[in-house]
């Protein structure tokens, strides 16, 4: 039963790397990022070339991908998402075709498969990164018995959070930040620059999806569909815990994470996910808001 | 101060200010007045930049700000108070003032003494949360806000309304001091003819986005009154 709840633990944490980037994204600027999961796909694939290429150490990976992914997010946000804000359609499908330009690119290895050139690591197939030993096995504490991997991933997760939970909370660019969720004109009106914070907003939220990947890598294979799945979770966490609530998303992927991984070991994955969708469809129903709204949009 | 000319304004396609052109002086209270409607509120709001689209020229002593975003008219000097007060909530006192000191040239977050000396409550109460305040309070609080940007003109939206008598008086008085000894240029949106009266030194009525008549507020006549504000 512990062991269960451990793993559920450790979904929970991928989950919540996600949900956090969409969960201020989406409470800053009311935008519905789709290619979100790309950046979880980015920062895997950061995991796999970086094996592969710079023989390096798969913690290195996690630095590399967060930068990778916040400048793929930055690039969007400025070419893409800051021309249609308040358009939630346009964006919405705009940020779609990104996805699908990002999945393609990495099949086609940025195109360079015309040319017959072949870069290790790309393509359209499966890809493995190996978890150095120290973080294989298990560790035992207190008589329980730990998957190693596992608590490493909810260690980076707890430090990534807290360090969100500071930024936002005791700096004033998180000031800056929480006035805009709240009250982006009277931000606005106060001096605080918007746009630029709504950028650097988005990169943040976007890096932390590439970590996302990096730590999913160390137990799943990646290819490159691989975050299409994901921003759907992301965004089940984000509407369960309530739009622009920190908190509510913590706690809804500690929520949904847990269920999946209760109701999985009982039966299997896709019934796992079934119950899921049956939560949160059910969350929605009778708490639109979801569980910690602050406002609704 | 800031000289407006040929403003126009729009939300969506409904076209609301149409050719205003006012001469705002430094030092001076000028209030605009006009029935509910006739867009008041969407004046102050086109002078922040916040209505989806404006045309014509704002010149802020000498600066020409017509075509700068909302947060650099905030930078520029001009400070908003919103009808409605649109506080946040969940911040503190201390956090809600302290949001206003993003638009100071300084970039210095500190809550401006001028604060104590007028809202002696804000200061007792730095750390409760904004959400919790009567309406008065959080009257003041909004105009709290606006001074820690530091500005040289600031836009009042209907300060006074609905809220409990005790404080309207404190708010007016605060308003004609910080006028008065501290110079501070202001834009008051009022209803109250009265204290309109009282307080101001030049007057713009306003009907149908159009402003009808303007000047100093002794032309501001009973019949003009009847004729503009009565319902
Ligand atoms: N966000 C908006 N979108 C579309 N139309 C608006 C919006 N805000 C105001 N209007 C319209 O613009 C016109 C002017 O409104 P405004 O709020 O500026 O009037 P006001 O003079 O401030 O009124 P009051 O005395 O009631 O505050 C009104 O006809 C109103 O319906
Ligand atoms: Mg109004």
């Amino acid at each position: 039963m512990f062991d269960v709840i451990f793993i559920g633990l450790s979904l929970s944490s991928i989950l919540l790397l996600v949900a956090l980037g969409l969960a201020i994204t989406y409470g800053a600027m009311g935008v519905i990022n789709m290619a979100h999961g790309e950046m979880v796909m980015i920062g895997a694939y950061v995991a796999v070339l970086s094996s592969i290429w710079l023989g390096a150490n798969f913690l290195l990976a996690i630095p590399i991908a967060f930068v990778v992914t916040a400048l793929f997010g930055l690039v969007i946000e400025r070419l893409v998402v800051r021309r249609l804000y308040g358009r939630l359609l346009d964006t919405l499908l705009a940020t779609w075709g990104i996805s699908i330009l990002i999945q393609q690119a990495v099949r086609l290895e940025f195109g360079l498969t015309f040319f017959g050139i072949h870069i290790d690591g790309l393509g359209p197939g499966l890809q493995n990164v190996t978890v150095p030993s120290y973080l294989q096995g298990t560790v035992s504490v207190a008589g329980l018995e730990f998957n190693g991997y596992r608590a490493f991933i909810i260690g980076v997760t707890l430090a990534l959070t807290a360090l969100t939970w500071f930024i936002l909370y005791r700096t004033s660019a998180g000031v800056q930040v929480r006035a805009i969720i709240r009250n982006p004109k009277m931000a606005a009106a106060c001096g605080i620059d918007v746009k630029r914070v709504n950028a650097l907003t988005f990169a943040f939220g976007s890096g932390l999806a590439g970590v996302a990947g990096v730590m999913m890598s160390g137990f799943k294979t990646v290819f490159p569909d691989m975050g299409a799945t994901m921003v759907v979770d992301g965004f089940m966490v984000v509407v369960t815990g309530g739009v622009g609530s920190i908190f509510g998303t913590i706690l809804s992927s500690g929520l949904l994470g847990e269920i999946n991984a209760l109701v999985a070991i009982g039966t299997n994955d896709i019934i796992a996910r079934a119950v899921v969708f049956a939560v949160v469809i059910g969350v929605i129903l009778f708490k639109p808001n979801g569980l910690f709204s602050y406002k609704g949009r | 101060m800031l000289s407006i000319k040929n403003l126009n304004s729009y939300y969506g396609r409904s076209h609301v200010l149409q050719g205003i052109s006012l001469e705002v002086p430094a030092g001076k209270i000028t209030s605009i007045l006009g029935r509910n409607g006739t867009g008041k509120t969407t004046f102050l709001k086109t002078l922040m930049a916040l209505t989806d689209r404006s045309t014509g020229a704002v010149v802020l002593d000498g600066q020409d700000i017509s075509s700068a975003q909302t947060h650099q008219r905030a930078r520029a000097g001009i400070a908003y108070v919103p009808q409605g007060r649109e506080i946040i909530p969940d911040f503190t006192v201390r956090e809600n003032i302290l949001m206003g000191s993003f638009a100071r040239a300084d970039r210095k977050h500190v809550v401006p003494e001028l604060v104590g000396e007028l809202f002696p409550y804000l200061v007792e109460n730095f750390d409760r949360q904004g959400g919790l305040l009567s309406g008065g309070q959080q009257q003041q609080l909004a105009i709290a806000r606006a001074l820690a940007t530091g500005p040289k003109l600031l836009l009042l939206d209907e300060p006074n309304e609905g809220i409990q008598p005790s404080i309207v008086e404190e708010i007016e008085r605060a308003i004609v001091r910080l006028n008065r000894e501290l110079g501070m240029t202001v834009i008051l949106v009022e209803q109250n003819i009265a204290f309109a009266r009282e307080a101001s030194d030049h007057f713009a009525m306003m009907e149908k986005g159009r402003i009808v008549a303007q000047g100093p507020i002794p032309a501001l006549t009973d019949d003009l009154v009847h004729r503009h504000m009565t319902v």
